[in-house]
């Protein structure tokens, strides 16, 4: 029996494995990056160009002066819904699933259920009412009727309250009621730090989902309101699709994500909950 | 001025029978060490958290001072608490560990400043004020948990075994410097234990608790030399009191081959025709006319050695503290005798209760 795995390094069949794992989840964005810089004749001749040409900008470009796709407000427009959400479910999340982990409250119980519950109903579900709910009160068109009811999750909260009820022991909390602390002052010094490995991956997992949206928006957003996926969506429209000039504006609109991948994922670092009690 | 009374305080946790806490009476002096000693659910737990304010109180007052504070939270209560499992913040340092409660309080930075670096100091910790908990040994985080309780200079100290985390050669030496600086301090102090050691060395007085009931508070001494239950008797004392259920004869009480005298108010009291007689390990003696048993084990300590053997028709077997130099050997046959008659203790077998004086 092998028992010392982790002492002795991983085998050469790990590493192999490992890599063509790796180049299998890169050759989709590589073959973006070909396509992009290519033009559309090139792109379409047999055999296809393996690497990169010379005309990344001016597709670029072009994607940007589509007047029809509104790249750019696009981009500014996701960017704004997305960290919205973002920030709003991270701290409702946090505040629920800190309440329902660690504060005793009459129907504690069947509220938690009621919130799972929540997670149950599909979104193909919602959309007509939710279009209904959005024309009645005025917002249907405009950027609040993609960010309004994406502002609390029922996963967020569960997945706070899971982490909470494991990562913060109770004598943390009471040992902070005991030096003075009341209960929001609990949450913002003591909790929320505790929360941050968590909180990192609720934001990451919201804002990829909010930017990469497309049913809801496609349907409620009215022409002068695009965000990043309606918009790719209009790139590809009309009689013959340009590939490169649709992979040029995919590739922008796959940056910011990467660029908030990185940014949040320093923030995911384990074991920030280390010595504080010894259990 | 800060004394602490609890007045029939009693819990009850939905769901169980009997109260975790029932009736406590007891009254703690201003400054003093009082320990609270007891098995595992027993109630000292619980008893400290009623105190502090994080277990509700169903029935009965708290007092601290001469405030009523049975219904208030606990930074109402000018209490400081430290945690078996030290509950330190991890994410801040050990300076802002100790000076969170301070800035709560809306202190000074300058005065936090000089508070903390003043515990700091008497605890030995002035040069680990910039790190992190995870960056601490255990006995250093004891003893920051220790000292985010003195820079507040609460009216009370609770202690919910500060020490069971500890390897036992540090234990030892935490304990001496827990009580040295609470004499220093003179801060009314609420220390929990399951420990007796801890309870007699560290204790002005200790509480001995049993489901959830107040057994005996008394000095270490006094709970020694005269328990009131065989419960304390069993409990205060390691090796633990030896406690046979004797048939009472003319004179007193069979002991083997020799009667042990039994006073006149003890037999007035007696409910049967027997009474359970304590003997403390070191009240018996190996050879001489008294009880005959084979031994079973022998631990020696070096300075002295403790016989356990087993007499005939008793099922516990009896402990005898021996000299450490020539102890018996296991499987001998010895007899025990009783050195001091005077230091013989007795029990009530039914009831349990302490008979005489």
């Amino acid at each position: 029996m092998r028992t010392s795995t982790r002492a002795s390094g991983a085998s050469p069949l790990m590493y192999v494995t490992l890599t063509l794992v790796v180049l299998l989840s890169i050759a989709p964005l590589y073959f973006m990056l070909v396509m992009a810089s290519r033009a559309n004749s090139e792109i379409l001749s047999v055999p296809p160009p393996l690497l990169p040409g010379d005309q990344l900008a001016g597709n670029i470009e072009r994607v940007f002066a589509n007047e029809d796709v509104q790249f750019g407000r696009a981009l500014l427009n996701t960017l704004l819904v997305a960290s919205v959400a973002t920030v709003a479910v991270v701290l409702t999340s946090a505040l629920a699933g800190f309440a329902f982990a660690k504060l005793r409250f009459r129907g504690r119980h069947g509220l938690l259920v009621f919130v799972v519950a929540t997670m149950m109903v599909p979104v193909q579900l919602g959309l007509i009412p939710l279009y209904m709910l959005m024309t009645e009160v005025g917002l249907a068109g405009g950027l609040a009727s993609v960010t309004l009811p994406f502002l609390v999750s029922g996963f967020g909260v569960f997945f706070m309250r899971q982490y909470a009820s494991q990562a913060i022991p109770d004598e943390l909390i009471e040992a902070a009621r005991v030096d003075g602390a009341s209960t929001v002052r609990i949450f913002w010094s003591v909790v929320l730090p505790a929360l941050r490995p968590a909180a990192a991956v609720l934001g990451l997992l919201t804002f990829m989902e909010r930017w990469n949206d497309f049913l809801w928006p496609y349907i409620s957003l009215d022409f002068n309101h695009p965000t990043v996926q309606v918009a790719l969506s209009r790139l590809s429209g009309g009689y013959y699709t340009d590939q490169a000039l649709v992979m040029a504006g995919t590739l922008m609109g796959t940056l910011p994500l990467v660029v908030v991948f990185i940014l949040f994922g320093r923030q995911i670092v384990g074991g920030i909950m280390e010595g504080g009690v010894k259990s | 001025m800060t004394a602490v009374v609890f007045e029939k305080a009693t819990r009850r946790f939905p769901g169980q029978d009997r109260p975790a806490v029932d009736a406590l009476d007891l009254h703690i002096d201003d400054g003093e060490f009082l320990v609270l000693v007891g098995p595992s659910g027993c109630g000292k737990s619980t008893t400290l958290r009623m105190l502090a304010g994080l277990e509700d109180v169903d029935d009965g007052r708290i007092l601290i001072g001469d405030r009523d504070v049975t219904r208030r939270p606990p930074k109402e209560r000018d209490i400081a608490m430290v945690f078996q499992n030290y509950a330190l913040y991890p994410h801040m340092t050990v300076a802002e560990n100790m000076g969170f409660a301070l800035r709560i309080a809306g202190t000074r930075k300058a005065e936090i400043r000089r508070r903390v670096a003043e515990a700091a100091e008497i605890l030995g910790l002035t040069d680990y004020l910039d790190r992190k908990p995870k960056a601490l040994s255990g006995g250093q985080r004891q003893r920051v948990a220790m000292g985010r309780a003195i820079v507040r200079s609460p009216q009370v100290f609770l202690m919910d075994e500060p020490l069971s985390n500890l390897d036992a050669k540090l234990r030892v030496q935490t304990r001496t410097q827990i009580a040295a600086l609470q004499r220093r301090l003179g801060t009314t102090t609420v220390y929990v234990t399951h420990d007796q050691v801890e309870a007699m060395t560290m204790g002005d007085r200790v509480a001995v608790l049993k489901d959830g009931v107040l057994q005996q508070v008394a000095s270490p001494r006094e709970l020694y030399d005269r328990p009131v239950n065989l419960f304390v008797a069993g409990f205060m004392g390691s090796p633990a009191m030896n406690l046979l259920d004797l048939p009472l004869v003319d004179g007193g009480v069979r002991f083997g081959s020799t009667v042990l005298p039994v006073p006149r108010e003890v037999r007035d009291a007696a409910p049967g025709p027997t009474v359970v007689v304590g003997l403390r390990p070191e009240n018996l003696a190996v050879g001489g006319e008294g009880m005959a048993v084979r031994v079973d084990v022998v631990e020696e300590l070096g300075s002295d050695a403790f016989v356990y053997g087993r007499a005939d028709g008793i099922d516990e077997p009896l402990v005898a503290r021996d000299d450490g130099r020539r102890p018996p050997a296991k499987g001998a046959r010895v007899r025990l005798r009783v050195l001091d008659a005077d230091a013989v203790h007795h029990f009530d077998p039914v009831s349990g209760r302490r008979l005489g004086r």
